[in-house]
């Protein structure tokens, strides 16, 4: 079992290293940050701009300029900014709780709906109620979701003035956003929800507790989705990683504040600070998440650990 | 039950009446909160740190500098109150405004200008791009508490200009000694009409009016910025009212009916500074030749595009500036539409029909990708085909263009916020400058390094002129159009007067 978790450790830590590696060398391929940081001068001179790239510490070499980005997220001081010299760590410090909660929300939502909505399709197998939720499913799967961010933000901001349209304030402003990717999410889920609940409704033991006369309520949640539980958590899991990695989209529409917003901006300036920690940062809790869900997994499943 | 009211309930009914009369009555244009839209966080608000005009929509109204240029591009005083051009241009003696004082309270005087500029043009300055502006300063000399003499390298005819521009915005000395440079980026104190209240990176940055201003005091009570850079999303926040006013270059031109339509809104516009063109490459291909280049600019129907595409919010230009730019001759006509010539020219420099051209545009811009699928139409109705290839804007400004890998066309935009052609044609046509890689011409550079440091205005617009004649002779670019700054309002704000450059000093401003 140690073996293990040592085994999958070192495996993340490889994975994380070749990633800062691969950002590190990639934005370094595409353009000098001193022109982004002069642009709308008049008459820059190569000797100026060498002066702001000193300023910047590009003209380190390479390892050494990686080496003390790297020291910078162990020891979490992650420089500054290209873009007015604003400290990183201020930005992330806001940007990461705004992505996260709103991760959290859109999660929150699609498990809220797609639980239910999966367990009657798979009760109501190929009936009516099935089919009609597979086809919701599938649109909601077609949507493009900036589209259909668009399309709300019409409704509810400009038409009824019900929410605000952008922005990170309160709780009303977590609604448009988090639906948005909850769709997506749910469309997902449904089936997933739906797939889990038709093979756990096909075990003896469920033939049992009917036959026992428990309510079918009781049948289908205490005892059934207690059984999905497992797989639904662990894919849920996964899934709040690549959330992550999607949610860029939605925050630009709505003008979040978050993570997205942050790398958008960094890319289009060319701010090796602010993207490279962004990146990190990330990557960090991808990894992590999916180490933490393989030692849940071998914990639970001894088969998983002789491999 | 009685039917007349005891004494308590007539006390009670009696301040109620009171109280919501007085909320009826209570005043219409009392002060009042303003929340402007601006699409880019400049992340530092010192003065010294960058040239994103999105700067000046928000340190407009924070700093003064010695002289100042508003949206009519008169220059006046401002922190200074007169000066005196002395020994051939070398040197200026400036007469300080007495009474005038810094946010945290601390005085302005000559000691501050001289800070200032030390500053500007040392460590602090090197660490930005503002310092290249200001290289013809060589010291500032304090005389006495209201006089400063600049100390020049040599005649600079623009410095007066200059003043009035971000990196000579007037800082406080003891405010920035006391709490170091890296405070005074995020927390900045200047002499301005509204000093600052808080800001929070990526999202907003909030000012409320200072009583100690020099000038007309602000009649708004607080002045808000929120960072969007969404276009649609900026709009959106306007019809529902969650900003009152939208900034250029956020607005684009297909979103233009939807802010008519609006009851509630305003579009407010004027002509601005920014001008497109699409640029030849003279060392290669077809347009090598300069008739072709000539016929190429002839079959496009640029006013046609203005009034269709633009929907009337361009002027076509002549020569690649706007028509506030210093250097902008009225009288001067751009090549007329004229297809039937085109041919013609394009039969005598041999070219068949069906001969190609590339066209590098840049991606991020919708509204140019529709101007140039326009052009592109024009160049096939006289037998050229075009191709349209849209480019990472970074890729095309910093690698493509600068190394000579375009194709027969590229978009050449510039912002010309110094509103000063000198700026632009230097940079667009003299040898060995990044948007200038295919062409050397020492007639072209000679003219150019020629009206630098004249100082007699007069004989620098002429020679000006003559430049933008010449480069229209040689045909080096297909100039298209100037796009006007586009404001939205809602009908609430009173007063707003649209700046062409973002630099709008909101003390007039006022909110129903």
């Amino acid at each position: 079992m140690i073996g293990f978790i040592v085994k999958r450790f070192a495996q993340a830590v490889f994975v994380v290293i070749a990633v800062s590696l691969i950002v590190a060398v990639a934005i370094r391929m595409t353009g000098d940050p001193a022109l982004m940081i002069a642009q709308g001068a008049a008459n820059i001179t190569e000797a100026d701009l060498d002066r702001i790239r000193e300023g910047l510490g590009l003209n380190q070499p390479f390892l050494v300029q990686y080496l003390n980005s790297l020291r910078g997220l162990v020891t979490w001081d992650l420089g500054n900014s290209f873009v007015g010299g604003t400290p990183v760590n201020l930005l992330v410090d806001k940007a990461l709780p705004a992505t996260l909660s709103l991760a959290f929300a859109s999660m929150f939502v699609s498990i809220v709906v797609s639980i239910p909505l999966g367990i009657r399709a798979a009760v109501a197998r190929g009936r009516g109620s099935d089919q009609l939720i597979r086809i919701f499913s599938l649109l909601g799967l077609s949507f493009p979701n900036f589209w259909l961010a668009t399309m709300l933000v019409l409704l509810f901001s400009i038409t009824l003035k019900w929410l605000p349209p952008s922005g990170m304030s309160g709780f009303a402003s977590f609604i448009m956003p988090a639906v948005t990717m909850g769709v997506i999410l749910t469309a997902t889920n449904v089936r997933l929800v739906r797939t889990t609940m038709l093979d756990t409704l096909n075990s003896q033991y469920i033939m049992v507790a009917r036959a026992k006369g428990l309510s079918e309520r009781k049948v289908l949640y205490k005892h059934a989705l207690r059984n999905c539980a497992i797989p639904l958590i662990t894919y849920f899991g996964l899934q709040f990683g690549g959330l992550l990695g999607g949610i860029v989209v939605i925050e630009r529409v709505f003008n979040w504040p978050g993570m997205g917003t942050l790398a958008f901006d960094a890319v289009a300036a060319r701010d090796y600070p602010v993207l490279q920690s962004v990146i990190m940062i990330l990557a960090l809790l991808i990894v992590g998440i999916n180490l933490l869900v393989d030692i849940a997994y071998g914990i639970v499943d001894p088969r998983i650990r002789t491999k | 039950m009685s039917s007349t009211m005891s004494f308590k309930q007539v006390t009670v009914s009696a301040l109620g009446l009171l109280l919501v009369s007085g909320a009826l009555a209570s005043p219409v244009f009392a002060d009042g909160t303003l929340t402007v839209s601006s699409p880019q966080d400049p992340g530092s608000w010192d003065p010294v740190d960058t040239f994103l005009i999105n700067w000046a929509s928000v340190g407009t109204n924070l700093f003064d500098g010695l002289t100042y240029r508003g949206p009519d591009m008169k220059l006046v005083p401002a922190l200074a109150t007169s000066w005196d051009v002395l020994d051939d241009g070398t040197r200026i003696r400036f007469t300080l405004r007495e009474g005038v004082t810094f946010h945290d309270g601390e005085p302005f005087n000559a000691e501050a200008v001289k800070f200032t500029f030390d500053r500007l043009l040392g460590e602090e300055g090197a660490k930005g791009p503002q310092q290249s502006n200001y290289t013809a300063i060589e010291s500032v000399e304090v005389i006495d508490d209201n006089t400063v003499d600049f100390h020049l390298k040599a005649p600079d005819p623009v410095l007066l200009t200059k003043l009035a521009g971000y990196g000579a915005m007037i800082v406080p000395p003891q405010y920035i000694e006391e709490h170091g440079e890296e405070y005074f980026n995020t927390h900045p104190v200047g002499t301005g009409p509204f000093q600052f209240v808080s800001y929070e990176p990526k999202v907003s940055i909030k000012l409320k009016a200072y009583d100690g201003f020099w000038g007309d005091g602000p009649k708004l009570s607080e002045l808000d910025y929120r960072f969007i850079s969404e276009p649609s999303t900026a709009v959106a926040e306007l019809q529902s009212g969650g900003v009152d006013v939208v900034i250029p270059p956020t607005i684009p031109i297909a979103m233009i009916p939807t802010i008519e339509d609006d009851d509630n809104l305003d579009l407010v516009t004027t002509s601005g500074p920014t001008v497109y063109a699409l640029r030849f490459n003279t060392a290669e291909g077809i347009t090598a030749d300069e008739r072709v280049r000539k016929a190429l600019i002839m079959a496009v129907d640029r006013d046609a595009i203005v009034n269709e595409i633009l929907g009337g919010q361009a002027q076509v230009i002549a020569s690649f500036q706007g028509e506030r730019s210093f250097g902008f001759d009225p009288d001067m006509e751009p090549l007329p539409y004229a297809p039937d010539k085109a041919k013609q020219l394009l039969e005598e420099a041999g070219i068949t029909p069906g001969a190609q051209v590339q066209i590098d545009i840049r991606g991020n811009d919708a509204t140019f990708a529709e101007v140039t699928q326009a052009v592109s139409a024009y160049l096939s109705m006289v037998g050229i085909t075009a191709s349209i290839h849209p480019v990472e804007t970074n890729t095309l400004l910093n690698d493509i263009i600068p190394q000579g890998k375009t194709g027969a066309m590229f978009q050449q935009s510039w912002g010309g916020w110094t509103f000063d052609f000198d700026n632009t044609a230097y940079a667009m046509y003299h040898s060995g400058q990044k948007w200038n890689p295919y062409d050397s011409d020492p007639k072209m550079d000679e003219l150019l390094e020629s009206q630098r440091s004249l100082t007699d205005p007069a004989e620098r617009e002429r020679i000006l002129q003559e430049i933008a004649q010449y480069a229209a002779d040689r045909a080096l670019e297909m100039p298209l159009y100037s796009l006007n700054a586009i404001y939205g309002v809602n009908k609430r704000v009173k007063h707003f007067e649209p700046a062409p450059d973002n630099r709008m000093r909101l003390n007039e401003v006022e909110v129903e």
